[in-house]
């Protein structure tokens, strides 16, 4: 990894100058809707972790009492990501609610096909908040494009009166509260606040392992100024989530000079146009991670990204490219670093890209632990056992909402 | 006007301005464009560039232009290229050139353009996912002949999809037909939104058969909920 | 009623508006912040001026000797003004330096001459990495080299082979709030890369830009003369971000003109900074409710006919706490400010009398 030469670049960052954002701060605005009448504030709960976003500006992230609003493709394809987020939280003895109450955000579908519009998307996003509002917990999105999503959908709503009435009349058909949370906080940003608690709890020595970093365009690139930025992690000039739980974790974390780019996802290139996206995903990010960083491991914290990345290796392999990098989210990084079960929790087996040299080098004994994945399969298929629970995986007992 | 007409010149001028109308009568149509420094900081940015004869540069140029012709070559031939990622919100004037081709698709969606039914050939099953269920991908689309560059591994996960679903300790997670488990007064509801928007339409004017399909699964749902004033 | 004009700012456009204003025949107060005269071109130490590559600190020499040590000339170094009250014609500021003492002068009429400050590029909305990067530097970084007479990487000390500029940072840029063009970026940039090409005559010199803005003497003297003469490389398209790439910097744009996605390793990458309003433009324009423009630059609501009268009876501005100024603009409007300000002491005067 280069280093950054601090004595010249740190001399820099002490002339800098305060100065005003550029932007208007969109939640004042909602606050002022709120007075208006028009909707509720869902306030953040407390206790809560205040961390800086782009332009200097303060976010709250709360701790507990969080409504996980899931993603489609990490509950669907990549389920041992969202297990992970749960995992911690159980971890940290925090008390949460996993809602049935919950449909998609419907973007990646949105972003695919546009066979939706602005009134049903942010319908679709109202109905989600007031959800949240009546079972009393704060959303938390899982996915980074329902996250990139949501505020554009906050920015038109509070930009538009027309679409907020029209959304307004839909949610109070369907009986629901019209409520707009006071932040929209992506988990990466509670794990960004909570890496320390995880540092506390680490059971592995990551210090051998290197890791790059693939930052979500739909959590820094939407919206930009809701994102998280820290002087101590890239100068502040780049989003901080993910490299800084990794350092905090002990691991490295290597530079490489794709690093800006997307995944090559493209939403509906993933699923009908996947040679646009395999081409992109091997020859403009992992190719190039290798090159110059050869990391251990990619980490990302989006649902697309971890997709896209992993799955695009195979034919990357087929074809000779310099491939071979797994992936994860810095979630299931973070639950492996405090013990948790790699094949139970964090559900490797669902990932394409060969781990187990990396879960060696973390020191995890994939041998047995996926002997003991396969003792609980099959007592799964002998009818001994219908589910394995969270008893099963060493995780604390927690008051849930619906997951309970 | 346009500098140089030459494609699509069987298409009346009229219909190509009713379609630009209809962009620019999208309420973020304004807070998408300004003009263009012609600086290109989108391109650099930009994935689909590098892949496809493909400009967000020349899609704001043109539609900073007002050129209606070129505006219509675009919607027909560019925009389905675009990865939606946003890099391109970077441009020093404002310009958001990925949401401007939210806009453009919305519009070829809802004039039901060939370039909308070419581009959603082979994603219906996907349109019928997330509208019908409420979560866009689910564990048994999983399939190898969908997914044949993926490996073998596709086959793995499922030849085992039921066995390793039942071993996802949240309790919501242990689905297969959708990524989790989704309340049926929530689907209901969804359904609803899908009516009270338009979007049922949409669907009607790029694809019937997935209309007709989803219309019969929502019908008798939405009336035993009592939302029959659509 | 007072007699005397107070200029606020030593930079040339307060030495040039007190200059003029004495050799009118009237009374001057000058106050600096700092304990020179100079302003921004000596603090940041500029090396030459465009367009004949004169000495800057010759020049300002020149600037200071037409105002020490005249009788007209009262001088407060290290002084700022803190209050002030009262009307065209009569006002009474209070001053104070380091220590603490204040010092109330009466005047009659106020010159304001504080300033720009240049664009932090820590704070862009392009991903260039002055905070990350050693050799990612600004034109003020890139002159106090030149003014050494070197011009190397600052991470090795090594002659640079390939040397970018990069236009309009923190200049015509809606995502950070300063849409404006800050006018001398243009001119500078090029003036710098002849000096790299002398310095250095192996290295490659590029300028990425949206629009040369080179109107005047910078056509002439210095934009045809880097392309013809210097073989600068003028390519049209801004970048879009600056990664680092082993120890070399990678630059990635597109190349407008060839309609090119371009990505090129560099040793040094110079950001064009533009201007903001200094801190000191700021704050005097709150303590006498001077109106600023949304960019904070104090506002000159009779442009063009008149370029230096503000908003408020009595105050005038000079050189770029008015936004955006070549050193041309500078000195003129120095000269009219100055006259007006006479202008309206002596008919107060006459009123009075």
């Amino acid at each position: 990894m280069s280093k950054i030469p601090l004595p010249i670049v740190q001399e820099r960052r002490e002339r800098q100058r305060p100065a005003t954002p550029p932007t208007e701060d969109i939640r004042e605005k909602v606050f002022e809707i709120e007075d208006a009448g028009e909707w509720t504030v869902h306030r953040v709960p407390e206790p809560y972790t205040e961390v800086t976003t782009k332009y200097g500006r303060t976010k709250k992230i709360p701790h507990q009492g969080l409504w996980h609003h899931k993603s489609c493709g990490q509950c669907g394809h990549i389920p041992g990501y969202s297990t992970a987020i749960f995992w911690l939280m159980r971890k940290l003895g925090f008390e949460y609610d996993d809602p049935k109450d919950q449909t998609s955000c419907t973007a990646w579908n949105y972003y695919a096909s546009a066979t939706s519009n602005s009134a049903a998307q942010a319908a679709v996003a109202m109905r989600n908040f007031g959800a949240a509002y009546e079972s009393e917990h704060f959303p938390l999105i899982h996915c980074g494009t329902s996250y990139g999503h949501y505020k554009d959908v906050r920015e038109e709503l509070v930009a538009h009166p027309h679409l907020r009435a029209k959304v307004r009349s839909i949610l109070d058909k369907l009986g629901r509260p019209f409520v707009m949370p006071e932040e929209i906080v992506h988990y990466s940003e509670w794990v960004y606040a909570m890496r320390h608690e995880f540092a506390a709890r680490q059971v592995l020595d990551l210090s051998e392992i290197t890791a790059t970093v693939h930052p979500a365009c739909h959590y820094h690139k939407l919206v930009v100024e809701d994102a998280i930025y820290d002087p101590d992690i890239y100068g502040g000039q780049r989003t901080a989530v993910v490299t800084a739980v990794a350092q905090a974790l002990g691991a490295e974390v290597a530079d490489y000079s794709t690093w800006f780019d997307c995944c090559g996802f493209g939403f509906r290139h993933i699923l009908v146009q996947r040679d646009f996206t395999r081409s992109f995903a091997t020859q403009r990010k992992i190719e190039v991670m290798v090159d110059e960083a050869n990391p251990d491991v990619v980490l990302t914290h989006d649902t697309g990204c971890v997709t896209t990345l992993d799955q695009s290796q195979f034919s990357g392999k087929a074809h000779g490219r310099k491939v071979g990098v797994p992936v994860m989210s810095e979630a299931q990084f973070a639950a492996l670093a405090m013990g948790a079960h790699p094949y139970k929790v964090c559900q490797l087996h669902w990932h394409n890209t060969e781990n187990r040299p990396l879960l060696e080098k973390m020191g995890i004994d994939w041998k047995e632990r996926w002997r003991e994945f396969e003792d609980e399969l099959k007592q799964l298929e002998s009818g001994e056992k219908e589910y394995v629970t969270w008893d099963d995986v060493d995780a604390e007992p927690v008051a849930t909402g619906s997951d309970s | 006007m346009t500098l140089a007409p030459n494609s699509y010149t069987e298409i009346p001028y009229e219909e190509k301005k009713r379609l630009f109308d209809e962009m620019r009568a999208d309420p973020r149509y304004q807070d998408h464009l300004y003009g263009c420094y012609e600086c290109g900081i989108c391109v650099a940015a930009c994935p689909s560039a590098r892949f496809y004869d493909f400009s967000p540069r020349k899609i704001a140029q043109a539609l900073a232009r007002q050129d209606v012709e070129l505006i219509y070559e675009q919607l027909n031939d560019d925009i389905w290229n675009c990865s939606q990622c946003f890099s391109c919100t970077r441009c020093p004037r404002g310009n958001n050139p990925g949401g401007l081709i939210t806009v453009m698709r919305e519009v070829a969606v809802n004039n039901g353009l060939g370039s909308a039914r070419d581009a959603l050939e082979g994603y219906g099953r996907v349109v019928y996912k997330i509208m019908g269920t409420g979560t866009q991908v689910s564990p048994d689309m999983l399939q190898p002949n969908a997914f044949p560059d993926w490996g073998p591994h596709v086959k793995e996960i499922s030849d085992h999809l039921d066995v390793w679903r039942r071993a996802l300790p949240p309790e919501t997670l242990h689905t297969t037909t959708t990524a989790w488990q989704v309340d049926d007064r929530t689907i209901t509801e969804l359904y609803f939104i899908w009516h009270a928007t338009g979007v049922m339409e949409m669907i009607e004017e790029v694809d019937e058969g997935l209309y007709e399909i989803l219309n019969d699964v929502m019908e008798d749902v939405l009336e035993d909920a009592g939302f029959d004033d659509l | 009623m007072s007699d005397a004009v107070l200029v606020i700012g030593g930079g040339p456009a307060g030495m040039e508006a007190a200059r003029s204003v004495a050799d009118l025949g009237s009374r001057v107060v000058m106050v600096e912040k700092r304990d020179r005269l100079g302003g921004t071109p000596d603090e940041a130490g500029y090396a030459a001026l465009t367009p004949s590559f004169e000495s800057a600190e010759e020049a300002l020499d020149r600037m200071r000797a037409g105002v020490v040590d005249r009788p007209e000339v009262t001088l407060h170094l290290g002084s700022t003004v803190v209050e002030a009250s009262g009307e065209a014609g009569s006002f009474s500021v209070t001053l104070q330096n380091a220590k603490g003492e204040r010092v109330t002068e009466e005047v009659g009429a106020v010159i304001l001459a504080t300033g720009f400050q240049h664009f932090d590029p820590g704070r862009e909305t392009q991903m260039y990495g002055y905070y990350e990067h050693e050799d990612v530097i600004t034109l003020v970084d890139a002159e106090k080299m030149l003014k050494a007479h070197e011009f190397v990487r600052p991470s090795t000390g090594e002659k640079p082979r390939n040397v970018a500029f990069i236009q309009c940072v923190g200049s015509r840029d809606r995502r950070i709030g300063n849409e404006y063009c800050s006018k001398v970026c243009c001119g500078i940039s090029s003036k710098q890369a002849i000096e790299v090409r002398r310095l250095v005559p192996d290295a490659k010199v590029y300028i990425f830009y949206i629009d040369m803005r080179m109107y005047g003497y910078w056509e002439n003297q210095i934009y045809w003369p880097a392309q013809e003469e210097y073989n600068v490389n003028y390519i049209r398209g801004i970048v879009t971000e600056v990664v680092k790439k082993g120890d070399r910097l990678l630059m990635k744009g597109e190349d407008t003109t060839m309609g090119r996605p371009m990505e090129v390793l560099m040793d040094v990458i110079v950001l064009a900074v533009g201007m903001e309003p200094s801190l000191g433009t700021r704050s005097i324009a709150s303590i006498f409710g001077v109106p600023q423009n949304k960019y904070g630059f104090i506002e000159v609501p009779g442009e063009p006919m008149d370029a230096v009268t503000t908003g408020v009876s009595g105050i005038y501005v000079a050189g770029a706490a008015a936004g955006p100024k070549d050193l041309e603009d500078t000195v003129s409007m120095a000269g009219a400010a100055a006259v007006k300000a006479v202008g309206l002491l002596r008919a107060k005067a006459k009123g009075a009398a």
